[in-house]
């Protein structure tokens, strides 16, 4: 039994001299089939297996992982681990201690409504072969050089022990979709999209998605912004930012700025630090609209769980609320120095990785406007609804959008496209300018990276549309 | 384990996969030791360790492919998804991919990319730990952050045509932020396959110099500038490149390479990039690819001429040419960068600026278009603003918003000297100086 195994390691590592061990059996296992044009490349399997050992020996923190699963194996790494960070402790001047919780005692499991049994191969693969036969036939004046689809299908399974009294047995199936492609014409150029999506559950999420409808609607327009798009207006302007990309905003403008671990300056040297500093709770951000929040029990999300890596039942983070930098994501160890409760956010991508404080599925909270009462008042403006290139500073304060589906505004309507439109904005300039929200809550799947060795970890983000206004948009080269 | 035994564990995994069926295996083993320790406020955030195996499983059935990774807890994890596989066999379509596996040719081997020293760091990095510190807490700065990583690698390729290849390598990498007052920050690292205390000390330096130095800044219009990259910045982008020139980035519509063919001008005639698997300086040094063909140096570009597409033999009988020993048996990829250097002093390419920016470090490289090649990226860490060939003042965060073939055909000049980095932005190892590209875009926030 491999419970047997984390009881046991959690014992040794007491016994050798550990303050605190956590032993987690994390298994992931996938299933790939790839194509390009149609045509399967090749079907992959991945199976990850093992245990990830952390210990506090001295006040310092160390962490192993084992993928054979046997007492000696288990033994010689906690052996190992506990030397190594021994050692390190010498150039420890602020030990590391875990906040008081209640931990969990609990077993839950994701269940699709349809599993992945449900469809043979054939009926996989068959997918990529329509899904290229109807969007290649869409474009009239260009051609779509390349449509790749990467399906994937992926169960992870994790038992949590630690030597504070949790237990939590977990098993979350999930269905991802990865594209990408290109349009091109001769004199025009070519055009690009890569999207992701992304679930917990099965198969279900097919007839969520609905590709074969979406695609081919896609291409069409990605050819008329290819054909026919315009210069972005240069003037100051009313913008409506689509919820694709508010999504994006929030993650990395309000998600990653609140990790408690980067405003302690632990992964100051990889993602980088915070623009928010540890006492600032309570500074205003933006406007009375600027809620975000960061929710891990968003049934059928892709960043889906009940309780994190350390054993905390999980809960919704209200990281801004109306406007004010309201609470951070913590693991214990921040919980711990900032006097408060760990709110669940520590998790680990597989057996061989660190539990580091991460979000789950982060939103913008939606408001009461339609699309239409959105863009009814701008004479002048644009609407970004997609994007392609975008980036943010290391403390999350200064980034770049650029607009891929993108329309001009004018008189309350939308007329004609906008070639590659650019909003490069502060974090504050934006929450600020927000003067508007719309009701429709549409969440995007994303694999979001931090860490090292670096992990990539679910998440869904999102939000309805917003409105902002004066801003002067940038122009792609 | 040792040699024979990763062979062996390779050799029966191969007969397992022909006695389920499938036509063709090959099993690349790699068995890992690897150390790190990570630093933040001066001290260690975690240290960690592993020590673990790696199975990468290779079958065909037919002319269809398949590929199994696996971190198995024993062999006996196998069975299943060989078998799901083998199921499917009948029911995937023949892979445009397919080719048989290479028969195994003759491998010439490197010598000296094992460390004896490093075995005592793997067990204890405390030393190095101290000595970053040490080193740039010599200067005047509040804090540092950074990572050192240590990894002995034993890989073994067992093929179902007869090959069976083995060779062991250690390796480090090291990066090191330093930050100074208000607003001063600075980065640098290293990378060998020896552990070279000196070359860290002195990454750790160069990361306090700067942050001292960049403390105090003043903003900076946007505009077209002449810039000076430093070996990181222009590692990110020039990584970036490289993986382009993978002929399976090519296929995926990944690549400015895609409407390219060897013998065009891409870039600068004073560029050259070469992927070096046998220089044996830098970490990912080997002697043999995924398919059991021997390695050797090329040019990816020379003097400013894409001079070779990264292939392995699938992507080379698909493309039309032979396997340039870069597999990867579905994506081709570089596996150590050298940017030949040039003959300028650092102080020289700083001379021959006007105006211009010296940025010392960048990340989060994004594009709007991969064929096209338009990208920005954002600064972080020390920048300094260049007048008339001298450095006058450091300034804020900027991005460099442009097009990658503007960048490469831009390449001025390179320096003399150059440094080893590999990094989180910087993943394959690359060895280049700074180097000065004239007239890209810049983009700054405005509001």
């Amino acid at each position: 039994m491999v419970e047997d195994l984390l009881f046991y390691a959690i014992d040794y590592a007491r016994e050798r001299g550990a303050n605190y061990a956590e032993a987690r059996y994390h298994k992931n296992i996938s299933e790939t089939i790839f194509s390009r044009n149609g045509m399967v490349l090749g079907v992959g399997k991945e199976v990850k297996e093992g245990i990830g050992i952390r210990v506090v020996v001295n006040g310092t923190l160390g962490f192993t992982a084992v993928n054979k699963l046997d007492r000696e194996t288990i033994r010689d790494a906690i052996d190992k681990i506990i030397v190594q960070t021994r050692y390190l402790s010498k150039l420890m001047k602020d030990k590391i201690e875990f906040s008081e919780e209640r931990l969990g005692r609990a077993r839950y499991e994701v269940v699709p409504r349809k599993p992945f049994e449900r469809y043979s191969i054939d009926d996989k693969i068959k997918f990529h072969k329509e899904l290229w036969n109807i969007v290649s036939k869409v474009p009239r004046e260009t051609r779509l050089n390349v449509l790749m689809i990467q399906y994937i299908e992926s169960l992870e399974e994790k038992i949590v022990v630690n030597s504070d009294g949790a237990y939590v047995a977990s098993r979350i199936p999930r269905l991802s979709i990865y594209y990408n492609l290109v349009l091109s014409h001769p004199q025009k150029g070519s055009i690009q999209r890569w999207e992701q999506l992304g679930a917990s559950g099965g198969l279900e999420w097919f007839d969520e998605w609905k590709l074969y409808e979406t695609l081919p609607r896609d291409v069409e327009t990605y050819e008329k912004i290819l054909l026919t798009a315009i210069e972005p207006p240069r003037d100051k302007v009313d913008v409506v930012i689509g919820s694709e990309i508010v999504g994006l905003i929030v993650h990395e403008s309000c998600g990653h700025p609140s990790e408690a671990d980067r405003i302690l300056g632990r992964e100051a040297a990889q993602a980088g630090k915070s623009f928010i500093k540890k006492d600032m709770i309570g500074e205003k951000i933006g406007t009375e609209y600027a809620t975000v929040i960061d929710d891990p029990t968003i049934p059928g999300s892709y960043g889906f769980y009940l309780y994190d890596d350390e054993g905390v039942p999980a809960r919704a983070r209200y990281l801004y609320k109306e406007g004010l930098i309201n609470e951070h994501l913590h693991n214990r160890w921040t919980a711990k120095i900032y006097g408060v409760n760990s709110n669940a956010a520590a998790r680990a991508m597989d057996y061989r990785s660190e539990p580091i404080i991460r979000m789950a599925n982060t939103y913008f909270k939606p408001g009461d406007y339609s699309f239409e009462e959105l863009i009814e008042d701008i004479r002048h403006g644009v609407y970004m609804k997609s994007y392609m290139e975008w980036n943010i500073d290391d403390e999350r304060w200064s980034q770049r959008y650029v607009g891929l589906e993108a329309y001009l505004i004018e008189n309350g309507e939308l007329k004609g496209f906008v070639r590659n439109p650019v909003l490069e904005i502060t974090t504050k300039s934006f929450y600020s300018s927000i003067d508007a929200a719309g009701k429709e809550l549409r969440f995007y799947a994303g694999t979001c990276g931090k860490g090292e060795p670096a992990q990539g970890v679910p998440v869904w983000f999102g939000g309805p549309d917003v409105r902002l206004r004066n801003i002067r948009l940038g122009v792609s080269v | 384990m040792a040699r024979e035994e990763l062979l062996g564990l390779g050799s029966k995994i191969v007969e397992k996969a022909l006695k389920e069926g499938f036509d063709e295996a090959a099993i690349l083993v790699r068995r890992v030791d690897e150390t790190m320790v990570k630093l933040a406020n001066s001290q260690p955030s975690v240290t960690q360790k592993w020590s673990e195996y790696y199975v990468s499983i290779y079958v065909t059935k037919n002319k269809r492919i398949f590929i199994i990774e696996l971190r198995p807890r024993d062999l006996g994890v196998l069975d299943k998804p060989l078998k799901e596989l083998f199921g499917y066999a009948s029911r995937v379509e023949e892979s445009m991919f397919y080719v048989p596996l290479p028969e195994p040719g003759k491998i010439e081997k490197l010598e000296g990319l094992v460390d004896k020293y490093m075995f005592d760091y793997l067990e204890n990095p405390l030393r190095l730990a101290e000595a970053s510190l040490e080193a740039a807490h010599r200067e005047n700065i509040d804090y540092v952050a950074g990572t050192i990583d240590l990894w002995y690698v034993e890989k073994a390729l067992v093929t179902s045509k007869g090959g069976e290849f083995y060779e062991d390598s250690t390796g480090y990498q090291m990066y090191l932020r330093a930050f100074s007052g208000e607003d001063g920050s600075g980065q640098w690292s290293a990378c060998g396959t020896r552990v070279d205390v000196k070359a860290i000390e002195e990454a750790s330096s160069m990361a306090a110099k700067y942050a001292v130095e960049s403390r105090g800044r003043a903003s900076v219009e946007p505009g077209k500038y002449d810039l000076i990259l430093s070996p990181l910045v222009f590692g990110n982008l020039i990584n970036l490149v490289a993986r382009m020139a993978s002929a399976f980035s090519i296929f995926m519509g990944m690549s400015i390479f895609m409407k390219k063919m060897p013998g065009d001008k891409v870039a600068s005639e004073k560029l050259t990039v070469k992927d070096a698997p046998r220089y044996t300086e830098l970490p990912y040094a080997t002697s043999f690819d995924d398919e059991g063909i021997g390695t050797w140096d090329k040019p990816i570009i020379e003097k400013g001429v894409l001079k070779t597409i990264l292939h392995n033999t699938k992507t080379a009988a698909k493309f039309g040419g032979k396997s340039t020993g870069n597999a990867g048996w579905i994506y081709p990829h570089p596996w150590n960068l050298v940017v030949e250097p040039g003959d300028y002093s650092f102080d020289e390419l700083i001379g021959e600026v006007k105006r211009g920016i010296l940025v010392t470090n960048n990340w989060y490289t994004r594009l709007q278009n991969y064929v096209e090649g338009i990208f920005s990226t954002i600064s972080r860490d020390a920048l300094f603003l260049i007048k008339d060939g001298e450095i006058v003042k450091p300034v804020e965060k900027i991005r460099i918003a442009d097009k990658l073939p503007n960048l490469l055909n831009n390449v001025e000049g390179l320096g003399k000297e150059t440094y080893n980095i590999k990094w989180w932005e910087v993943g394959i190892p690359t060895k280049l100086p700074y180097v000065l590209v004239r007239g890209i875009n810049v983009s700054k926030h405005m509001l």
